[in-house]
């Protein structure tokens, strides 16, 4: 007995730093931002990579060279993973205007290697914080298009690049990104499945639960405020809405199994209840309250999904027999078919930018693959393929790319890919399995 | 002799924990009840993507309801499994579904509702581990825990009737 005591204390002690550390990572450090200039989407709709070149930011030496080479190496890789770049070497004479004078920008270098838009700056120490001011071209137009100073502390100096991504990705596409953005998962390394969390490009892989039981699919409310998952710690799977800033966890009351939630919005999930006797789905609140019931079909109804505005939810139902994909509207309560391809369609995952729904499909090969399809049932793509199982799929909060879970290389691992299913890549290494991810929608 | 020496030094820790351990006894409340160990009752099996009972899984049913009147007072746990296709959440649902069929029977053949319980493992918990046909229709299964009442402490051995 007293040893179980000391165990659950330890545990929520480990559960409190980590949640701790979390909301310190989340809280607003100082960024003091210039802005100026201008704010124009110069890539064209549907085109090709955008070709920039990426000049290390000037600095005096010491401290100042170590940031200027780590914000480098951040935007590189953050603009990397983004895949909309080729990022082009910078041309030697790059910061040597036409008229031979320092400093300026060599337009013409720059146009001669193809170069679309140029980016670069100086890094310096101010009130012992970094400070890095930062300046894109348009290097056809020889135009500024942005100019801002990024600065906060040294530990910050990823977020702060990231932070310039970010702009840097608004400004060319005219869309909000994902950087910021966090994925939550379930791995099996310490040999029961817990909870976990990583940045959007798998840095910082951190253990949110130590339950030592089994939780399932977690997912953030879209401000980033509750963890919603299920967990076996009462015996049976009993869905759980953990308030991350002040640590409260409800619970869903009810008899029967409760699984897979999703957030409808910021006060409102759904998730799959049972104590009515067949598997149905409810709309909850974080409190653990019930708001009303959604579906009323014998047979299972699993996996809710919503669009971005709220009004429709995509889910599972096995009415007809095998699972397949349905939309009901919130508001009628009208509910149509949106699947017919293939006899197993499974986890929906509706895209926060547009009419597209991510689902996996358990093939007559024996593959499970990811399809994509739009919300009026058009435009169906298969996204993987040839590659044994691939499933989970959840959206980056801008909607351009996909993480999913793979076992293509022996154990189930977490891979990313654009919305299109190119350019798929493992996002991190962790001992064990990794599955159910899920991508969060705040920033 | 000279191996001895050392031998108890080494033991003198140990020891004295050992003796700690045995003084501690004494503020240590001692439970009330003893729980028997719970009964595992064998499982009955399901077809692929099915929560229908097959018909020889009656004759298990009915051993478990036997069981169930023989401990008046004891309590039931029906597992739901499923084989490892398809796809987690999914299986979730069709796991309770297993175990609520095998219960729903049960009810009917005349056991107490209120002493069972149906939790699903969804694919969860295999039982057996590989990756064919031979181990995923093992693995589709309901499996019973029979958990009889506790017995008085002071005297394990006095029966319950």
């Amino acid at each position: 007995m007293i040893t179980c005591g000391m165990n659950s204390r330890t545990s929520k002690g480990v559960i409190a730093a980590v949640l701790l550390l979390w909301s310190l990572f989340l809280s607003p450090f100082f960024l003091h931002a210039e802005e100026q200039g201008e704010y124009i989407a110069i890539r064209k709709q549907g085109g090709g990579k955008i070709a920039l070149v990426l000049d290390r930011a000037a600095a005096k030496g010491g401290k100042e060279s170590e940031w200027a080479q780590e914000f480098d190496k951040t935007v590189k890789e953050g603009l990397g993973f983004s895949n909309l770049f080729s990022i082009l070497p910078p041309p030697s004479n790059v910061r040597a205007g036409s008229d031979g004078k320092a400093g300026g920008v060599n337009f013409g270098a720059l146009s001669s290697v193809g170069a679309e838009v140029y980016a670069g700056g100086a890094v310096s120490k101010k009130g012992g914080k970094v400070n890095i001011d930062m300046e894109v071209y348009d290097t056809f137009g020889t135009k500024l298009l942005l100019k801002k100073s990024y600065s906060g502390k040294e530990e910050h100096l990823r977020s702060l690049g990231h932070a310039f991504c970010a702009d840097l990705i608004e400004l060319l596409t005219g869309k909000k990104s994902f950087f910021g953005s966090k994925i939550v998962f379930i791995s099996s390394k310490t040999g029961s499945k817990e909870v976990y969390r990583c940045d959007f490009d798998g840095h910082g892989v951190e253990q949110v639960t130590n339950f030592r039981s089994i939780s399932l699919t977690p997912v953030l409310s879209p401000d980033g405020r509750y963890l919603a998952y299920t967990s076996y710690t009462s015996g049976r799977p009993t869905l759980y809405i953990r308030n991350l800033q002040d640590n409260k966890i409800s619970s869903v009351a009810k008899n029967g199994v409760s699984v897979d939630p999703s957030w409808r919005n910021a006060t409102e999930l759904a998730t799959t209840l049972s104590f009515e006797g067949d598997q149905e789905i409810y709309l909850v609140r974080p409190d653990g309250g019930i708001v009303r019931r959604l579906t009323n079909s014998k047979g299972i109804d699993v996996s809710p999904t919503f669009s971005a505005d709220g009004r429709q939810m995509a889910f599972v139902s096995a009415r007809n027999g095998l699972p397949q994909i349905f939309i009901q509207d919130m508001q009628s309560g009208l509910t149509r078919r949106l699947t017919y391809s293939g006899r197993y369609n499974t986890q929906p995952s509706w895209s926060p930018a547009g009419d597209k729904i991510a689902y996996s499909t358990w093939e007559k090969t024996g593959e499970i693959n990811i399809f994509v399809i739009n919300a009026d049932g058009s435009g169906l793509k298969r996204l993987t393929s040839g590659v044994r199982e691939n499933e989970s799929p959840s959206w980056s909060p801008d909607g351009s790319m996909i993480v999913f879970t793979s076992n293509r290389q022996g154990g189930k691992k977490l891979y990313v890919m654009s919305s299109n299913g190119e350019n798929q890549r493992r996002l991190l290494q962790v001992d064990g399995d990794q599955m159910q991810p899920s991508w969060s929608l705040f920033r | 002799m000279r191996t001895v020496k050392p031998l108890l030094r080494s033991m003198f820790i140990p020891g004295m924990l050992f003796l700690g351990a045995c003084c501690c006894q004494e503020d240590v409340v001692v439970a009330p009840e003893v729980l028997p160990p719970p009964v595992e009752l064998g499982d009955i099996f399901f077809d692929y993507d099915k929560s229908e009972l097959r018909a020889e899984a009656t004759q298990q049913l009915q051993k478990n309801f036997d069981w169930m009147k023989q401990n008046a007072t004891g309590t039931l746990v029906v597992e739901g499994h499923c084989d490892e296709r398809g796809t987690n959440e999914y299986n979730m649902a069709l796991g309770e579904r297993r175990a609520n069929a095998a219960k729903d029977y049960m009810v009917n053949i005349g056991a107490d509702p209120a002493r069972m319980q149906a939790v699903s493992f969804g694919e969860e918990r295999p039982f057996a581990l590989g990756h064919d046909e031979a181990s995923w229709a093992q693995n589709r299964r309901a499996h019973f825990v029979g958990q009889g009442a506790a017995a008085p402490a002071p005297a394990p051995a006095a029966e319950a009737k």
